[in-house]
């Protein structure tokens, strides 16, 4: 039989079988770090999502077009194309030709006063056209009583905090008052024609929504007069490339038009996703770090109890460099295991947590942040970027912790260690 | 202040009532300058008035001529009621005490003006709810201090400056208003932000006698930011001491008729 020096990693393979248990627990240990730092990231993603998902999907969208002067101070007189209004269904289309932008809804501003009986509140009117905006503004589809106001009609849809401040039900009739373009006050009467509740306190409380053409009528805007159009990306995050793909097409047709994505109009959203993120990298150091010293303690231990075998191998003229190499396969060995035992635990999980999140609201009920409603559910949403860089961390892990043990092992003095001294 | 200075104002009114000169400055003197922005306050309203306004509003967008009739009684109630243009005509706003409510014709209601709504537009014009509430509020709202006084462009004025009290609801920092001694006539009333900048001025001008009182005709509101636009309000006439009560300014006559 001819010896044929077996290649160090399998020596350092066959090694993390000499003591299994100790090895599985090492194993085990990884293979949780793994999995906690990865559903942690999932869970931060899950609840940036909600937040930016909500946010922009309630009521602005996650792209806008105005006129360029319209913002910030929001003046009824800037609408698209100017003075002379533009031709919306062309401006509609051109929008939803871009392959990200699922749905275009136009929309009319105004502040007013509604008025019934004894009370009045201020209100930010707004003009829709139910049947785009439906598909749009999923605040649309938290009515609680009635239905949405149908185009054509004098009627208002207002939320509950409103309706209860004016002690209005659906089908009273209420008094809609606005300043008007060209100076008057515009001054209707409207039916309730619904109510809802978004869930954030402000908005139920402020808004109230018309058709369209009924607030054009009202503030003396020609059919050809909007503020906005608001559009819907089913992933806010391709809003940003839909935008500059937007503001090159609409240049030509539509010269004053000026296209935002959500992360310009709630910037407030990116600075948290941001922090998530951050967060997000302290919790993969912490963890790691920790695991730094468990592997740390498993190698010592293990390089230790072979101290005879290593100085036995050098007595034998195995070079220093050839025990430090085995010492270092079987820490890239383990972690290897780590990682296939901490992917096989994690991604089940994973995969079935992201599609029953579990509802927490006997625990909590749901918050706003940065304006986002989040609801009460441990939403995951899958992290690759961070899978992978958990991945590497742990090989990363797993040598590091080896390094000190290897080099110990490499420098054990031959003669002294196998007379037992 | 030096005793130069303390010097002159004892001896300059002195000196002014030997020369037989303006008793009125001299009674005015040992007034505080609380004492005299309410003297000219109560100069400008009398204890009630009738009277008929043209009011030209101009913004950046457009432009527009309002007539009305307005009375008032004390510094309570106040009755404006909308001639013309058409669309508008019969619009009124009744002021009671610290409430606004506004009658809108066309769907026949009266509408109570939310706290909210005081510091916005009236009628589209740069004048805010809250001027109807407040302009007669001045030395309750104000501690009021003498910023200047002395000649300017050969008139001798008194420039006041109008500090808000300490839990005061109002919503300038600073009024600086001028004043011209001979007369108790304001020639002008500046008004600045928490930063101290200058939001709008109000000038008065056209000082004619009617209805037995002297008082400014005309009045300009220009806002500081928006130098292409201003509100200018016009008497085309003007009684005062009328025969108003109460009674005349309650909701139902809002619906009603002017009184």
């Amino acid at each position: 039989m001819t010896v044929v020096p077996a290649p160090w990693w399998r020596i350092g393979w066959r090694n993390v079988g000499r003591n299994r248990r100790r090895s599985l627990f090492t194993i085990g240990g990884l293979a949780l770090a793994y999995c906690a730092v990865v559903l942690m990231t999932g869970l931060s993603r899950g609840m940036i999502a909600e937040m930016i998902g909500n946010g922009t999907g309630i009521l602005s969208g996650q792209l806008q077009v105005h006129a360029v002067d319209y913002l910030p101070e929001r003046s009824v007189h800037e609408t698209v194309g100017g003075q002379d209004g533009t031709d919306v269904g062309a401006l509609l289309a051109t929008l939803e030709e871009d392959p990200a932008v699922e749905a275009a809804a136009p929309r009319v501003y105004g502040g007013g006063l509604v008025s019934a009986g004894d009370n009045t509140v201020a209100t930010e009117l707004i003009g829709i056209e139910p049947a785009r905006e439906r598909r749009v503004a999923a605040i649309t589809r938290t009515g609680l009583e009635g239905r949405l106001p149908r185009s054509g009609e004098n009627e208002l849809w207002i939320g509950r905090e409103m309706a209860r401040q004016l002690a209005a039900g659906v089908g009273d009739e209420v008094v809609v008052v606005a300043p008007a373009a060209d100076g008057s006050l515009g001054n209707d009467l409207f039916t309730v024609s619904g109510i809802f509740s978004s869930g954030l306190a402000e908005l139920d409380a402020r808004l109230a929504f018309l058709p369209i053409d009924a607030l054009q009528r009202l503030i003396v805007l020609e059919p050809g007069r909007i503020h906005e159009v608001a559009m819907r990306v089913a992933d806010p995050w391709r809003a940003p490339a839909a935008e500059a793909r937007l503001a090159g097409r609409l240049e030509s047709r539509f010269p004053d038009a000026r296209v935002r994505a959500w992360t310009e109009f709630q910037p407030e959203m990116v600075d948290y996703a941001a922090l998530f993120e951050s967060v997000e990298w302290v919790i993969v150091l912490v963890v790691f770090v920790m695991a730094v010293f468990g592997v740390a303690n498993t190698m010592l231990m293990a390089t230790f109890e072979r101290r005879r075998e290593f100085a036995l191998l050098l007595a034998l003229g195995v070079t220093p460099s050839g025990i430090l190499r085995s010492v270092l396969w079987e820490a890239v060995a383990l972690g290897g295991v780590s990682l296939a035992s901490g992917a096989l635990l994690t991604f089940p999980l994973l995969a079935w947590w992201h599609r029953a999140p579990p509802d927490m609201s006997w625990l909590y009920g749901g918050f706003t942040m940065a304006g986002g409603l989040v609801r009460p559910v441990l939403r995951v949403e899958y992290p690759p970027g961070m899978m992978v860089v958990a991945a590497l961390a742990l090989f990363g892990t797993a040598v590091i912790a080896a390094l000190v043990p290897a080099v110990r092992a490499g420098r054990v003095p031959p003669a002294d260690t196998l007379q037992g001294r | 202040m030096s005793p130069t200075r303390r010097r002159t104002t004892r001896v300059l009114p002195i000196a002014l009532a030997l020369l037989g000169g303006a008793p009125q400055i001299l009674r005015a003197q040992q007034e505080t300058p609380a004492e005299i922005v309410d003297r000219v306050d109560r100069l400008l309203r009398g204890e009630s008035s009738r009277g008929r306004v043209t009011m030209e509003i101009v913004t950046e967008h457009w432009s527009r001529t309002l007539e009305m009739q307005i009375s008032s009684l004390g510094t309570e109630y106040a009755l404006i009621r909308i001639l013309s243009p058409r669309k508008d005509a019969g619009t009124a706003t009744l002021k009671a005490g610290e409430e606004i409510w506004n009658y809108l014709p066309r769907v026949d209601r009266t509408i109570k003006l939310p706290s909210s709504l005081m510091g916005s537009s009236w009628m589209g014009s740069h004048f805010t709810n809250d001027d109807l509430v407040k302009e007669h509020r001045l030395v309750e709202d104000y501690d009021i201090s003498i910023a200047y006084e002395g000649p300017r462009g050969g008139t001798e004025v008194w420039e006041f400056d109008l500090v808000p009290k300490p839990r005061a609801a109002v919503i300038w920092s600073r009024i600086r208003y001028r004043v011209r001694r001979q007369d108790l006539m304001p020639e002008w009333a500046r008004f600045y932000d928490e930063r101290d900048e200058l939001v709008r001025t109000i000038t008065w001008s056209d000082y004619r006698t009617t209805g037995g009182r002297l008082v400014p005709l005309a009045m300009r509101i220009q806002p500081a930011d928006k130098p292409d636009e201003h509100t200018s309000i016009r008497y085309e006439s003007l009684e005062f001491d009328v025969n108003l009560g109460p009674e005349d300014f309650s909701l139902r006559r809002l619906r009603e008729g002017t009184p």
